[in-house]
């Protein structure tokens, strides 16, 4: 299969890492000093403009499959998928980083042949925005709608999930948890799993078992304000303290260093109170009192200072903080220095293209535990064969977490059955994706 | 500056005004009261001949840099043309036997929409000059400017200074990208709520010419009406209502009236915090005004007496339903303090304007919140837009000039005789173009009984207040003179 990709950044470089060994990648960008990061790679590398048609041409752009424009600049990316679709008819994914460009109720650029608008920093705000609204998780999403809820916690001594195995606690009816990490090990729990202090689990629900489930896992946490500071009023800053404000609940206060981007935010959000000062700065950071906060969020264009703000948080006493992380090699890195929540906007687009140009008809609607587990949406095969969901041997490290059917979420039990046609939700470990996706789109055997 | 442009348009704007003079001639012809109609005449053909004079001064260059008008000019202009204006205005009084200083302050009250009278016996003049009193209310509501802009070709460009230094309030508000429509609709609005008004009085049971005059004082929240003792004389509750109604809109911004009939849309008074601001303040105002004279207005009548007296003060029209200068201190306490607020920008009103104080009071907020939070950044809002610290600190500067006016003019007037209540109250309505005071300059008093130079005073005080303090200062700046010149050729001049 012939990929063409446009902009040899960050998201360019670690697509065509990924790709290269079993696709034929062309890169095309202007800037002939990126060509070191690709030499290393087997990939044809190009040097000239994505927005021209002659380049375009010499890149193969008529026999490719999938046109990847991410390059830095918005407009460039649209005009190359444009050009790219008059030439060729590869399925076009375009990286955009403003508003405008997000497809609104005209849906106004399929006309310039664009299958899929990707906006990373507001899908990092948007999940951002999902852990921090969720007291005491780790991580959160929302699936089918809103009609699906996981959550991530780490279980704390004395959790009463520790109290005896699986099969026996009694968990909200609506809800069920996918899986378990101890360690660096990551699986699917069964009846006898006992759940250990220190443990990772994530749960799948209805937005009602979850609420219960949150009222199990941290019976202790207030019901009163929360309180929120963000520092870093970049797009993701902006964006989040936009969706935080929609939470009547949220005292919010956002630190941007820079005054000039300060008026900006300043005029754009209405009850945040924006702060002119260095998020790295311990005695601005004291002066006000952040750690007060009960969520601190760093989404600084830089992850040292981010790193370092983070840190500064933690040593104020600050019970949770989410970090933005540029580099998706340092995901790892920041959460074992103590970082509770680490999300890299450019690995969750990368993941999601990934996912589309190799994943066929199913949709990946999460990425887990840095790439280790994920959530795909998929319509289960008309040769499958209806029967009871304890009956079915579905892949190790893989289960079933809702069934999507005539406009509800059930949560499936041992008794429920998988019907052909059903759309379904699957939880799985990185490893078992293809499997499971091989398994719902044969006839179940 | 360049002296002859600023005369050259001042003569266009005063030689069209002249022939604002042929409404009355033609109702004093008909009357058959040719005293009056030579009056009138003799008006007109003294305003026409000086404002031709005056525009022909500046010669060609003149003539040719109009449209490149830069903004001082636009505020000498606009300055020049109310003062005089207000003084070929009040020739017709003259006419009929009032001094220089009375018929100028009669005049200047009238066009400036203050509606405080010299007044003393109602039965000496003619129906003519009541017509002529009401018609400057009406043309100094929407600002005579404004309505010249609209109409005249000459000041299609340069008019757009003209425009911004006459208009009241903060903002640079137009419904039209070009500044000549922006006036036509505006004074086509005006004209309409106008005719509205007179018909709905009319079925009251107001006789026809009382309801005009009536009505041009509403809906330029002026107050001149032809009855001494104001709508009191009328006993009429049904106009009362009515114009209760027009006077609120008087005093609400005309360009969001504008907008908000032109798209349909009624969310637009909804969504407008100024107009929430001010029916909030009338409301508040409305219910305190009823517990303090309840004692003192028959309960058939509380409720629709304080909401007008509350709205004729508010929106600085100067009406009265009852002598409310027999009301007790408290209830004048209300009334002197609403004096001080005004109607919305953009308004017929005058007074400080209530965005002034939304804006002001929000600033005082932002500042309180500063001392907990030194490094955070508080800009002040309207309607979720930031408002630039220009305008913010314009808003604090007319503040301090208008307080500091209203003081300085008061105790002139108190030092030249007039008790403490009468100094404060007449100060406060004529600048802020309310009209009657307390006490001696009450609702059913008049103002010819201060002292002459007081007259002279007050006279002033309405037209700074017109045209908002900051116009006139800065006109009297040295700074604005020191680069003056007559020639309005060479640099700078349109070629």
């Amino acid at each position: 299969m012939r990929i063409v990709i446009v902009g040899g950044g960050q998201i360019g470089s670690a697509l065509a890492r990924t790709l290269a060994p079993d696709h034929e990648v062309v890169v095309v960008d202007h800037d002939r000093t990126v060509a070191d990061v690709f030499s290393a790679l087997d990939v044809e590398f190009i040097v000239g403009s994505g927005t021209n048609e002659e380049v375009l041409g010499r890149a193969g752009i008529d026999s490719a499959q999938f046109f990847v424009a991410c390059t830095g600049l918005d407009e460039v990316n649209i005009v190359a998928c444009a050009i790219a679709n008059r030439i060729g008819s590869p399925e076009t994914i375009c990286l955009v980083s403003r508003a405008d460009f997000v497809p609104g109720s005209h849906g106004h650029l399929e006309q310039f042949g664009i299958d899929r608008v990707l906006w990373p920093e507001a899908q990092l705000a948007a999940d951002i925005e999902q852990v921090v609204s969720a007291p005491g998780a780790i991580d959160a999403e929302v699936f089918a709608g809103g009609g699906i809820r996981l959550l991530e916690y780490k279980l704390e001594a004395g959790s009463p999930l520790t109290s005896a195995p699986l099969g026996k606690l009694r968990l909200p009816r609506g809800a069920l948890i996918a899986a378990v990490k101890r360690g660096a090990r990551l699986f699917v729990p069964r009846g006898a799993t006992e759940l250990a202090v220190g443990d990772k689990i994530i749960i799948m629900g209805t937005p009602e078992a979850m609420k219960e489930v949150e009222g199990i896992v941290n019976p202790s946490y207030g019901r009163g304000r929360m309180r929120v500071t963000i520092i870093g009023g970049g797009d993701v800053g902006l964006q989040l303290a936009e969706r935080l404000e929609q939470c009547a609940t949220v005292d919010l206060r956002i630190m941007e260093r820079d005054p000039g981007r300060g008026e900006i935010l300043a005029a754009r959000l209405t009850r945040t109170l924006v702060l002119n000062g260095d998020g790295t700065d311990l005695e601005f950071l004291e002066s006000e009192n952040v750690g007060q906060s009960d969520v601190l969020v760093c989404v600084i264009d830089n992850d040292e200072r981010n790193l370092l703000a983070s840190l500064l948080g933690r040593q104020l006493g600050v019970p949770k903080i989410v970090t933005r992380v540029g580099r998706p090699n340092n995901l790892r890195l920041f959460e074992r220095v103590g970082i509770d929540v680490a999300l890299s906007a450019r690995g969750a687009a990368v993941a999601s293209i990934l996912h589309q140009i190799t994943g066929g008809t199913s949709r990946l609607l999460a990425v887990l535990e840095h790439g280790e587990a994920r959530v795909l949406e998929l319509t289960v095969s008309k040769d499958f064969v209806a029967k009871p969901l304890k009956g079915i041997g579905t892949p190790e490290d893989a289960i079933v977490g809702a069934i999507l059917r005539d406009g509800g979420a059930i949560v499936p039990r041992g008794d429920d059955r998988i019907e052909p046609g059903d759309r379904i939700l699957v939880f799985s470990t990185g490893a078992a994706a293809g499997r499971v996706q091989a398994y719902f789109s044969g006839t179940g055997n | 500056m360049r002296l002859s442009l600023v005369v050259h348009v001042t003569g266009i704007v005063v030689r069209v005004f002249g022939l604002m003079f042929l409404a009355p001639l033609a109702l004093a012809l008909a009357d058959g009261d040719y005293r009056d109609a030579w009056g009138f005449t003799l008006s007109l053909a003294l305003i026409v001949a000086v404002g031709h004079l005056m525009r022909g001064a500046g010669g060609r260059a003149a003539e040719d840099a109009v449209e490149s008008m830069r903004r001082v000019e636009g505020l000498a202009v606009v300055s020049a043309t109310w003062l005089l204006i207000a003084g070929f205005s009040g020739i017709p009084y003259m006419w009929n036997g009032l001094g220089p200083i009375d018929a100028t302050f009669e005049a200047m009250s009238g066009l400036t929409t203050t509606g405080a009278t010299v007044f003393r016996d109602f039965s000496l003049y003619g129906r003519s000059v009541f017509f002529w009193r009401a018609m400057t209310n009406w043309l100094g509501g929407m600002g005579v400017i404004a309505l010249f802009v609209a109409v005249l070709p000459r000041l299609a460009i340069g008019g757009r200074e003209l425009f911004f230094a006459e208009a009241s309030g903060p903002d640079d508000e137009k419904v039209a990208p070009k500044i000549r429509r922006t006036a036509a609709l505006l004074w086509r609005l005006y004209a309409v709520l106008t005719l509205l008004q007179i018909i709905a009085l009319v079925l009251t049971g107001m006789p026809l010419f009382d309801s005009v005059c009536n009505t041009f004082g509403t809906i330029a929240a002026a107050g001149f009406s032809p009855h001494p003792l104001s709508i009191a004389g009328y006993q009429n509750p049904a106009a009362e209502w009515v114009i209760i109604v027009f006077m609120f809109l008087a005093g609400a911004n005309f360009a969001l009236q504008y907008r908000a009939l032109a798209r349909r849309d009624w969310r637009i008074f909804a969504d407008d915090e100024e107009l929430r601001a001010y029916a909030g303040v009338v409301a508040i105002a409305t219910i305190v005004l009823v517990i303090a004279i309840r004692t003192s207005v028959g309960s058939g009548d509380l409720f629709r007496t304080a909401l007008f007296q509350v709205l004729s003060i508010i929106t600085t029209t100067g009406f009265a339903s009852v002598d409310f200068n027999l009301w007790n201190d408290q209830a004048k306490a209300v009334l002197l303090g609403l004096m001080f607020i005004g109607g919305c920008a953009g308004s017929a009103a005058g007074g400080p304007k209530v965005v002034r104080h939304l804006l002001l009071a929000r600033f005082t907020l932002q500042e309180l919140r500063r001392s907990l939070h030194p490094r955070a950044i508080l800009p002040v809002k309207l309607g979720g837009r930031v408002v630039p610290a220009p305008i913010m600190q314009g808003v604090i500067v007319f503040f301090l000039f208008y307080m500091l006016t209203f003081a300085v003019c008061s105790v002139i007037v108190i030092l030249l005789g007039a008790d403490l209540v009468t100094g404060i109250s007449a100060t406060a309505a004529t600048l802020g173009n309310v009209g009657p005071g307390f006490n001696l300059v009450g609702p059913m008093a008049n103002f010819a009984d201060l002292h002459p130079i007081s007259r002279i005073v007050l006279t002033l005080a309405m037209w700074i207040g017109r045209l908002e303090v900051i116009t006139v200062l800065v006109i009297l700046r040295p700074e604005a003179w020191r680069a003056g010149r007559w020639s309005a050729a060479g640099p700078g001049a349109a070629t």
